[in-house]
């Protein structure tokens, strides 16, 4: 185990083989973030600190969000490691008491994988939630390291909205869901180092219940509406036991877990499997000991296994029992406090000049019209335009970018996360919403190898959200993208919820189109863009942002569908420019040139 | 004075998924609507089969809820007379309840399918097709894995919707079917998806009209019936 000094000089003796598994598991990068946690406590942040970020909508409804990776299993196991991922992504909108309404994916692969396609089709079009946009980037820097990162989104009424700990001594947590089976142990540990490390099998791949988390989702929302739920947290990367350690460890309390409650798929599981095991499609839930029963009960009226599987206490330990038999002891807030790793100070330097590093252009039809982007009846813009609109039947509207530019990244980091920033706040602007929050998906090599690109990248982000105004709300971390050491181009995926007033968004029409703006970036003149791009989408024009125009593939099949033809000579800039294109006659003080027409 | 509105009831089966998309629609064209298990009793005008992936969709499309309680009660409303729509999943479970002929099979391309498609209505003389024209073409979303239809019986099969080129593999482009009472139809694309033109289009809207006016005509003339008798 990586941090056993430090963790025997804080317990002051010789770690239990328990402790060291448990251990193992809670201080990995992936659920510790070691290496990034000093970063994201940098960042201007807003509802940060739950299962998932939280802004308010309207008067009534908040909005909850988050984007996440599955790379390392989807690497080993593309359509369970996919599949999973969706599910773990939603589950984490569900604890904050939100109905999720909306999947997007950022895709970085040497080619379409079939398996990683079908892993999220067959999960989300399951669940009933909409895959209603995303990003697809083909390239050979992929080849090893597929990055499947999920976004999800959900709305819940604001006296529905759930904290992510235990309130008090004497509260019960009850566990429901499906089955927990050996599948996922160790998941966490294995997405925290190289492709080729000890724990790279297919065992500790969390296999796809995609009906179980159905269940899951409209138990727990009924759950909500009766107003039983004091405290969720959906069990997700360690288990059992991240799930119930961090709901009491964050209000400073205990917990005495049994763990002979939890309903097994394999009967021979030993107590720490148990522990540890990272089974899809379970939740704990906070209550009080007079609600459980009907916890229970609903849960199995939704076909799923439930108990009390353990008690909050006030000591401030964490106990798991097996039959009576302590397993591990330990105090709470030891398993949240992972060893925090130095962070590096980044100055950063005049934006480079860089060159064209280009993803394949395809026509993202073959994917999305696999995913049922509509089931919800609340899709506004369905995928092949750009953003993705919704609405909340009733009220207003809500847009969903998930943009990335790891050709950047690969140049410069610190550049890169700044642009890729400021392209999502274009986007959001096109469809005449403006940006609300986002969430952050980094995705990187092995920070011990190169610490300077993460310190680059995540000031990068810092001050692009200090100069757009926009504060993260959730967030996600992959490290160790490596296979045989040699690593991902820094990635860094932003997920930018934005709001809209007026449903009416602009659609392409017959006509002239044009390329507004600049074929450079300088800092100075983003703004003034951003103020055009929001002035002419709310004239009614449709303006696309996007980062390489001659990837425009999937717009003109979109199109075509619907009996336009577009035809246009592909305006020539650099990788990083403050250009759009415009559908249609507009005003502007901007440098305007026509590049073709719609008919 | 009696006056008697139309009252539909969507079946939620575990997994489910279209379920609230139903009601919003049949709320939406005036209905009294609401949910019911597949343990409860119908009390309905029109009961819908939404779409989804009952029971996951294991063992195959449609078989484990076609099984439960409520199919029983769904057989008695039919033979009563009652309205019935299948969508989808829905359509699956009909026929797997064999009140609809034929079979529905994984689409050829072996791919679920997302889309808006294009559908010519065969037969405008279903209670849930008289508000178009025959022939008319309109669009309609579909969203499945397991839509070839497939004819399986030497009795005709009564056609309402057609796609208009190839989609899934269908048997003479068949998308959607009625029986011989024609008071049970079973489709694959999904109307309440499309009743508002904000969302996809509202070429779905008429299907849920057409059965709300069938109905409610039936109604005034019972209501008529029955007033007359004490003499209001």
């Amino acid at each position: 185990m990586k941090y056993i000094d430090i963790l025997e000089r804080k317990l002051g003796r010789k770690a239990t083989k328990a402790e060291i598994e448990a251990f193992t598991v809670m201080w990995s990068e992936h659920c510790g973030y070691s290496h990034t946690k000093g970063y994201i406590r940098q960042l201007p942040r807003v509802g940060f600190g739950g299962n998932a970020g939280i802004v308010p909508l309207d008067d009534y409804h908040f909005i909850a969000f988050k984007v996440e990776s599955h790379n390392h299993p989807s690497a080993v196991e593309p359509f369970n490691g996919a599949a999973t991922g969706v599910g773990g992504i939603i589950r984490d909108i569900l604890a904050m008491g939100a109905r999720p309404t909306a999947v997007l994916d950022s895709l970085h692969m040497d080619k379409i994988t079939e398996g990683i396609i079908d892993g999220i089709s067959d999960y989300g079009n399951s669940i009933g939630v909409p895959t209603v946009g995303g990003e697809l980037r083909i390239s050979n820097y992929y080849k090893y390291n597929p990055l499947v990162n999920v976004m999800a989104v959900g709305i819940g009424k604001n006296e529905h909205l759930i904290p992510s700990m235990a309130k008090r001594a004497g509260q019960v947590i009850v566990i429901f869901g499906g089955a927990t089976g050996r599948d996922g142990i160790h998941g966490a540990s294995f997405a925290s180092e190289d492709l080729t490390g000890e724990k790279a099998t297919k065992l500790s791949i969390q296999v796809g219940d995609p009906f179980a988390e159905k269940m899951l989702i409209e138990a727990f929302l009924e759950m909500v509406e009766e107003g039983l739920v004091e405290g969720a947290q959906d069990l997700g990367a360690g288990g059992v036991l991240s799930a119930t350690s961090e709901l009491v460890a964050k209000a400073d309390l205990g917990a005495v877990v049994h763990l002979e409650r939890i309903a097994l798929r394999e009967p021979d599981m030993n107590p720490v499997e148990i522990l540890i095991s990272e089974s899809q499609e379970r939740m704990a839930v906070v209550t009080s000991p007079e609600k459980a029963d009907r916890v229970i009960e609903i849960a199995r009226k939704h076909l799923l296994f439930a108990d009390i599987a353990a008690e909050v206490t006030k000591t401030g330990q964490y106990v798991a029992k097996y039959n009576g038999k302590t397993v591990i002891d330990v105090p709470a807030k030891l398993l949240e406090e992972s060893p925090e790793e130095s962070i590096y100070d980044y100055t950063p330097s005049k934006m480079p000049k860089f060159s064209w590093i280009k993803f394949k252009d395809i026509d993202a039809h073959e994917v999305f019209e696999r995913y049922d982007y509509m089931v919800g009846t609340d899709t506004v813009v369905k995928p092949g335009y750009g953003p993705a609109v919704m609405r909340v039947k009733g009220s207003c509207g809500y847009s969903l970018v998930i943009h990335s530019r790891a050709d950047l990244g690969f140049q410069d980091p610190y550049w890169a996360a700044y642009i890729t920033l400021l392209e999502s706040v274009r986007k959001t602007l096109a469809v005449g919403a403006r940006p609300l929050a986002i969430t952050d998906g980094i995705n990187y090599a092995d920070p011990d190898v190169e610490p300077e690109g993460l310190a680059a990248q995540m000031m990068g982000l810092k001050n692009a959200c200090e100069f757009s105004n926009v504060p993260v709300a959730s967030g996600n971390a992959s490290l160790y993208n490596t296979y045989k050491g040699k690593g991902i181009p820094p990635t860094l995926v932003i997920g930018m919820i934005g709001k809209l007033e007026d449903l009416n968004v602009p659609r392409p029409k017959k006509g002239p189109v044009y390329a507004l703006g600049f074929k450079d970036f300088e800092l100075e003149r983003e703004k003034i863009l951003w103020n055009e791009i929001e002035r002419i989408a709310k004239s009614g024009h449709f303006v696309v942002s996007m980062h390489d125009f001659s990837t425009m593939s999937t717009l003109k099949s979109e199109l075509q569908n619907v009996g336009l033809e577009m035809k246009l000579k592909i305006p020539k800039c650099e990788p990083a420019h403050q250009l759009v294109v415009v559908f249609g006659d507009v005003e502007t003080k901007l440098p305007k040139e026509l590049i073709g027409y719609v008919r | 004075m009696t006056r008697s509105f139309p009252k539909a009831q969507v079946v939620v089966y575990p997994g489910s998924n279209c379920d609230r998309d139903a009601l919003w629609a049949l709320k939406y064209v005036g209905f009294d609507a609401e949910f019911i298990g597949i343990h409860d009793h119908i009390d309905a005008d029109l009961v819908i089969l939404p779409g989804g992936f009952s029971y996951g969709d294991y063992l195959r499309v449609g078989a484990v809820a076609a099984r439960e309680p409520i199919a029983s009660e769904i057989k008695d409303f039919v033979n009563r007379g009652g309205l019935v729509i299948g969508i989808c999943n829905g359509f699956q479970i009909l026929i797997e309840m064999r009140l609809l002929s034929g079979a529905l099979l994984q689409n050829s391309t072996g791919k679920f399918i997302c889309k808006v498609v294009e559908l010519e209505v065969s037969d405008i003389t279903t209670p849930f097709t008289n508000y178009f024209i025959k022939g008319e073409r309109i669009l309609l979303p579909i969203a499945h894995g397991f839509g070839r239809y497939v004819k399986t019986d030497e009795l005709k099969t009564n056609v309402v919707f057609r796609y208009t080129e190839d989609v899934n593999g269908s048997d003479e482009f068949i998308a959607g079917v009625s029986n011989n009472d024609k008071n049970v139809i079973g489709l694959m694309p999904h109307p309440e998806r499309s009743i508002e033109r904000l969302i996809c289009s509202d070429d779905g809207l008429r299907v849920f009209l057409s059965a709300f006016n069938y109905i409610k005509l039936k109604k005034t003339q019972e209501d008529q019936k029955a007033n007359a008798k004490v003499g209001v």
